[in-house]
């Protein structure tokens, strides 16, 4: 239990996601200008990792391994993720109207997110059972989350600061994202 | 034309620093020059590759399954080219780990092939795509050569610093990549305004 | 429906030949990786076992659950090998193969991976921290300084050789029991 608990903390905070492994970069940088859409953002790509991690572990597990055609591991992940991806598209599509025209280009781009291609791939590589695969990657989409509204949060702020005048736009960005990045790294040690 | 798209994709349209695709490689693998240059190359035949097929079969893909099957052609290079260097270029292949595999989801690669390759010819595709991807290598070398001189005193492992030179190991940390990558752009915005200055 | 069938069609084609590409290119490539593959893990018990001329990863015996690497020339044992994980690690698991003589006095060790701080507790994959293991036996106190010991800790970054010395010790003491056989 202890194990668990220590493991969902490392996933979301000590090796987090974005700041720390650097997977999911992109919508990070996109969607993060406001914190409505870092929310609804958060809570989509949290379903859909948590949701292809689980059965990409399962097709990886009983299909893949047994049959000995681990090499087509790239090609059928990345083929479940873009199917859920779709499907959730379409879900949200009929029941959260502006949320689906607030994430705009974003939520197809979920495809692309590497942050959910490398949750799959690094639980395989880390040979979780299945439940330390659950939490892992239930604690990866939680850091991401948390990553992605604090980071929201700093940039509707800066967005009313005065900034010298060769990093107005991404460099201040990036800047931003390295002092937060340094700041989680500050949680280094809590898993012992 | 031909002119163009290479002056395109090692400049004026550069992945990383005009675009901005590709950030996720390029903030995890730069920290040596080596590691920068062998992700660079290895996104490169990738995207040559795949805009070269995509561009030979786009007009047989019905619109609503293109990206799927786009993905699918990038997918089966990136295994092959993934395969090839576990295969000849195993301890490289080792520090790349899952980054070489991420190649799929490097939207560099699926951008071109949706912007570029599905609309042109194989011969200009081909040329887009290694065009392409040199810029995007020329960009990570740069930035992986100055996180490792700065941040470990080598060069291609090659200790270049006066040996009293104290690394500052933050530059080959995760905060450092988004500092490093952040100033770097600053220095760009500040290059592009001096050219158009002068113009 | 024509268009749904076009797509679905078009997609399995498309599926089907990057498969058969896939299983081309890995029937070429598949033996070239499995030699990679063994040669690092040879190399690694070159490093750490006196000279063997023979295959320790094939050559090895269980016990007590761990696999223990002989190391034999011509037939004569000269070493034995265990590769132990150590979960004490300041960044988690670190895996380390210790080889001995065929006394068990440790011969040299090597870190096979570990999640250690760059700069601080990354040191201990440095020849200067692996060599000070050399000579070891089972009865000896390997520790840290800190600890009672004599390993040099470095300042720091006292869990990461804490953690490797532990590893060592319980190899020792695995290895230990295969020569008592």
């Amino acid at each position: 239990m202890e194990h668990l608990f220590l493991l969902f903390v490392g996933a979301a905070l000590v090796n987090n996601i974005v700041l720390s492994r650097f997977l999911g970069i992109c919508p990070f940088m996109g969607v993060s200008k406001s914190t409505e859409t870092a929310v609804g953002m958060s809570l989509s790509v949290a379903f859909v990792m948590t949701i292809s991690s689980i059965i990409s572990f399962l097709i990886d597990k009983y299909v893949l391994v047994p049959l000995s055609i681990e090499y087509l591991r790239t090609i059928v992940f990345i083929l479940i993720i873009a199917s859920l991806v779709q499907f959730v598209e379409m879900v949200i599509e009929k029941t959260l109207p502006e949320l689906y025209s607030g994430l705009g280009i974003y939520l197809p781009l979920i495809t692309t997110n590497c942050a959910v291609l490398g949750i799959a791939l690094l639980n395989v590589q880390f040979k979780y059972s299945f439940i330390e695969m659950l939490i892992f990657s239930f604690g990866t989409a939680a850091g991401f989350g948390l990553a992605l509204i604090l980071f929201a949060g700093l940039r509707e702020r800066i967005y009313y600061s005065t900034v010298p005048k060769y990093f107005q736009g991404m460099p201040i960005v990036f800047i931003m994202a390295g002092i937060l990045s340094l700041a989680f790294m500050g949680f280094a040690g809590m898993v012992k | 034309m031909v002119k163009n798209i290479i002056k395109d994709g090692l400049y004026s349209n550069n992945a990383i620093f005009k675009q901005m695709l590709g950030l996720c490689p390029t903030l995890a693998v730069t920290t040596s020059a080596v590691n920068a240059l062998g992700m660079g190359l290895a996104t490169t035949a990738v995207l040559t590759g795949s805009n070269l097929v995509i561009s030979l079969i786009a007009r047989y893909i019905p619109k609503n399954v293109r990206i799927p099957a786009y993905i699918v052609i990038i997918a089966c290079f990136v295994t092959i080219i993934d395969q090839m260097m576990k295969a000849n270029f195993y301890s490289l292949h080792k520090v790349l780990g899952i980054f070489i595999p991420l190649i799929v989801v490097n939207c560099i690669v699926l951008g071109r092939a949706e912007a570029f390759a599905s609309k042109n010819t194989p011969l200009y595709s081909l040329i887009d795509g290694l065009s392409v991807g040199i810029g995007f290598t020329i960009a990570l070398f740069i930035l992986g050569s100055f996180r490792e001189i700065i941040g470990a005193g080598t060069f291609f492992n090659i200790s270049v610093m006066l040996s009293s030179y104290n690394p500052l190991l933050i530059a080959v940390m995760p905060p450092g990549a988004f500092l490093f990558l952040g100033f770097l752009f600053a220095g760009k915005q500040f290059i592009d305004s001096r050219i158009k200055g002068e113009k | 429906m024509n268009s749904f069938f076009k797509s679905v069609f078009t997609i399995t084609i498309i599926t089907v030949s990057a498969g058969i590409m896939l299983a081309l290119s890995y029937s070429f490539t598949k033996d070239k990786i499995a030699y990679q593959e063994r040669q690092e893990i040879l190399n690694a018990f070159k490093s750490i076992l006196p000279y063997h001329n023979n295959e320790p990863d094939k050559d090895y015996e269980i016990i007590n659950n761990q696999k223990v690497f002989v190391a034999k020339d011509n037939g004569t044992i000269t070493g034995y090998a265990v590769n132990i994980i150590n979960t004490q690690g300041y960044g988690g698991a670190i895996s380390i193969l210790t080889g001995t003589d065929s006394k068990g006095a440790v011969y040299g060790i090597a870190i096979i991976y570990h999640s250690e701080t760059p700069g601080l507790g990354d040191k201990i994959t440095n020849k200067s921290f692996l060599d000070l293991f050399q000579g070891f036996t089972v009865n000896d106190k390997i520790a840290v300084k800190k600890d009672g010991g004599t390993i040099e800790q470095f300042s720091g970054a006292t869990i990461s050789p804490r953690a490797v010395a532990a590893g060592v010790k319980d190899s020792l003491t695995v290895i230990n029991g295969m020569i008592g056989k």
